[in-house]
């Protein structure tokens, strides 16, 4: 009983701490959420900026912590106040998504970034207050825990001071509330929104260095988790609620630290998704609001840009197909053809977004969860139950698509910014249910020995094979899709995109259409899912990360959302860019995001246009 | 009054203004004279608030200029617009709602730096607005109706405008306060307010009003006194509702 005690004091502590970190990353998304009702994908990598600077501060310049805290506090203020000047500022007036994209391409290129500057590899961090510890009422608390809650509280206090008797922290919180009207007292909102993305910023650095510091280490994937850490924080809290967020990251820091207590360290990151899609549908507007928020922005919409489709010739799909066909032939250079082999798989994943996405107007950033269960799917059936490819294939896709569909169910009351970000979460659990379900899926070690995809005895081993293979499948599944979307099925789906309630008041039954249009998707997403696993012979819960999702809804918009051919050509583009410029190789994450940036800003309908 | 008696406060030359394909307003002219209260008339969608926002740089016309004080203020961003002197009393009012009533009428201020004035002008405000003074520390939201429309101007005042633009000051007030908002606004106005007012309700504008324009479809089909306007038959026809 004591020891259960005492554990119990040392986890609650713990949580409070990590939850600490956590209010700090939620403060700055709400404060964004606020002011610029934008959800910020790049918060997290302000935040592994910050813990770099930190890392550079203390073992490159052996500078004091005091003086590293300052220097990550300017250094990361400035990242943000450049995130908003150049990727945001020249965004303003398009529909929110558009900003909420950029803020994605932000993240991919400071992430690359620094990686080519630090490498992949995790660094230690120095603590210099390591060795103190305290031993109060028979729980110990470290130094560094003690620092953690003073910094926390003295930047809760300053900002609360801040909001509240300063002048700019006026013009802040009456730009949050009314926007047009804080202009019409005079305020500079675009400076006002500048200052909050600096705030935001130095928060959310404080904090990565505050975090390399507690687990001392740096490693540069350490962004994602923080983003994800802070939005269930802060959907905890109440979105755009700045006490909230801090309360929300307490109790999430406590959750998680209770729940590893409980089921085990691998369960960790499950927490904070879970309770994301939770809230985000039970309780969206977080659990200490008495009441719903009065007439939220809405939010209604995927596109970035309406357009037209550029018109392609009927007559230029046969050859373009033919030339894709014969190409193996006339080029017959494995490394070639293995580059396009993953642009058509990636081009499948690529019409279930745009079907998804473009379509039916639901923001998916979950594909990739539903690759990973055709890939498992099909390699438990095959090494497991023993059965031939072509039927494990269709099986597993046909197993995504229910799997799949049931998993977002829950999210399809929720619209745009925010089904972005459940699917994101939904993909992230189905790689955490991969992780700890050991039994099913051997955990960790994931499965190696994935037989090559075949078809009727013919073994696709050799380069043109599976080429062939995956693309007649693609052509299968964007065949299939235009007659969907040609259909009446199509129709509604596009009211579904255009107008929820003018759907539904002409008696759409709007459930049924989104569990068609994600059945549909993660069918086919599932099914290149499956192929892609059987070609790489292994998988684990890292092979169909968000990465890939992300990367799917970028080719999308390169190429034009519902665009079927677009979809095609974006994924092509993709995936060959940074192969062609042999050079690009090793900055591919750079050139997605600069890519997503540069089509939001200057080309948002894509390079085929939207329809 | 006529446009004989000096430059006017405020005018709008030539104004051609659209949503995308839109057109909103077809060569729109008007002036607003100091001291004078005018109003211009219209029923919906006749791009009376458009014209409010074209004044306070909320959106950018295609063709034309907004002169203010002779100056020309087309494309200011509004902020500067509002320093130059002039208050708005937005549509809806868009009181602040999580802001108590007293940082409501400071921010009205925001512009300003003489913090001995803000100071005093705050005090007027509370002697002004007996109701205000006694829910300071409330926040705006809480306020109803009409004691929001009284912190929304009391809010433009606070910014010691040389005009003031209301937006439907009487929307969706009870009878009660619609009388008072309108006493109100001659109350300031014989302290030596200009006041440009955008109504619907045409009779109750022109009851004080020196001078109106009417609005229709964008283009000014009828101006002139309030005490003409009120006694013309297409006037009373169209927008006070008495069929001869």
């Amino acid at each position: 009983m004591e020891s259960f005690l005492r554990t119990f004091s040392d986890q609650t502590i713990n949580g409070l701490v990590i939850g600490n970190i956590y209010a700090f990353i939620a403060v700055g998304l709400a404060l964004i959420f606020g002011v610029g009702n934008l959800i910020n994908f790049a918060h997290g990598s302000v935040f592994m900026v910050g813990a770099y600077v930190g890392w550079v501060c203390m073992t490159w310049w052996n500078l004091p912590l005091a003086v590293a805290f300052v220097v990550v506090a300017l250094v990361c203020a400035l990242v943000g106040m450049a995130i908003e000047r150049f990727a945001l500022y020249p965004l303003r007036g398009a529909p929110p998504i558009a900003p909420l994209l950029a803020t994605i391409g932000v993240s991919f290129m400071i992430d690359q970034a620094v990686q080519l500057l630090f490498s992949r590899n995790p660094h230690a961090f120095p603590n210099p207050l390591i060795e103190h510890r305290f031993q109060v009422g028979g729980v110990t608390v470290g130094a560094i825990d003690l620092l953690i809650a003073g910094v926390g509280v003295v930047a809760a206090l300053t900002l609360y001071a801040f909001l509240r008797f300063t002048r700019w922290g006026w013009a802040l919180r009456a730009t949050a509330q009314d926007r047009e009207a804080a202009l019409q007292m005079g305020v500079n909102v675009n400076a006002v929104n500048r200052m909050t993305f600096a705030i935001a910023a130095a928060l959310g650095g404080i904090a990565g260095l505050l975090v390399g510091m507690y687990f001392n280490t740096v490693y540069p994937t350490m962004s994602f988790q923080a983003t994800f850490k802070g939005f269930a924080a802060v959907v905890l809290g109440g979105l755009g609620n700045v006490p909230g967020a801090v309360l929300g990251g307490l109790l999430l820091g406590l959750i998680e630290s209770y729940g590893v207590a409980i089921f085990g360290a691998t369960y960790r990151n499950l927490f904070a998704f879970v309770i994301l899609i939770a809230v985000l549908v039970w309780r969206p507007d977080g659990l200490f609001s008495l009441k719903p928020r009065v007439a939220q922005e809405p939010l209604t919409g995927t596109f970035i840009a309406k357009g037209r489709p550029v018109p392609t010739p009927k007559w230029l799909i046969a050859p373009l197909i033919g030339v894709a066909f014969v190409l193996p032939i006339l080029v017959p250079n494995p490394y070639l053809l293995q580059i396009l082999t993953n642009a058509w798989l990636l081009g499948m994943v690529a019409l279930s977004v745009t079907l998804v996405t473009g379509t039916a107007g639901q923001t998916s950033l979950g594909q990739a969860g539903f690759m990973a269960i055709g890939a498992y799917a099909s390699a438990l059936l095959v090494l497991r139950l023993g059965w031939p490819f072509e039927l494990s294939m269709m099986a597993a896709a046909s197993i995504s698509a229910v799997l799949g569909t049931l998993l977002v169910f829950p999210a399809f009351r929720l619209r745009a910014a925010y089904i972005a970000i459940a699917t994101l979460a939904i993909g992230e659990i189905v790689n955490q249910i991969i992780l700890n379900w050991e039994g099913l899926t051997k955990g960790a070690m994931g499965i190696a020995g994935l037989p090559p995809p075949s078809f009727l005895g013919w073994q696709m081993i050799r380069p043109h094979e599976i080429y062939y293979f995956s693309l007649a499948l693609l052509c299968l599944a964007a065949l299939t899709q235009w007659r969907l979307v040609r259909s009446p099925l199509g129709r509604t789906w596009r009211s579904l995109r255009e107008d929820e309630i003018a759907a539904q008041a002409f008696g759409v039954n709007l459930n049924r259409y989104k569990t068609l249009a994600f059945g549909v998707a993660a069918w086919i997403a599932g099914l290149s899912g499956a192929v892609t696993g059987h070609m790489y012979t292994y998988i684990s819960h890292e092979t169909f990360t968000n990465t890939t999702s992300i990367l799917a809804l970028t080719m999308v918009i390169l190429g034009g959302m519902g665009n079927l051919l677009g979809a095609i050509v974006g994924a092509v583009t993709l995936t060959a860019l940074p192969e062609v410029f042999r050079g690009l190789a090793d900055y591919r994450y750079l050139v997605y995001g600069l890519t997503l940036l540069l089509v939001i800003r200057f080309r948002p309908q894509g390079l085929l246009g939207t329809d | 009054m006529s446009a004989s008696n000096g430059q006017p406060l405020l005018q709008l030359k030539n104004i051609d203004t659209a949503y995308g394909p839109i057109q909103v307003h077809f060569d729109l002219n008007l002036h607003v004279h100091a001291g004078e209260i005018v109003c211009l008339l219209g029923g919906n969608a006749s791009g009376k608030s458009t014209t409010m926002k074209v004044i306070l740089g909320l959106v950018q016309p295609l063709r034309g200029t907004v002169l203010f004080d002779g100056r020309a203020i087309t494309g200011l961003p509004t902020p500067q617009i509002v320093r130059l002197g002039i208050g708005s009393v937005p549509e809806a009012r868009r009181i602040f709602a999580q802001m108590t009533v007293r940082e409501n009428l400071l921010m009205g201020a925001y512009h300003r730096k003489d913090r001995r004035a803000i100071a005093d002008d705050y005090e007027r405000m509370l002697a002004l607005f007996p109701r205000l003074k006694e829910r300071l520390h409330q926040r705006g939201g809480t306020l109803s109706g009409g004691e929001q429309q009284m912190l929304a101007i009391a809010r433009a005042l606070m910014g010691r405008p040389r005009l003031i633009c209301m937006d439907e000051p009487t929307m969706g007030l009870s009878p009660l306060y619609v009388d008072r908002v309108l006493a109100l606004i001659q109350q300031i106005n014989a302290q030596g307010y200009t006041i440009f007012m955008v109504e619907q309700n045409a009779h109750l504008a022109l009851q004080i009003a020196h001078r109106g324009y009417v609005l229709q479809n964008g283009r000014i089909v009828m101006e002139g006194s309030a005490q003409a306007l009120l006694n013309d038959p297409e006037i009373q026809d169209a927008y006070l509702g008495e069929k001869q």
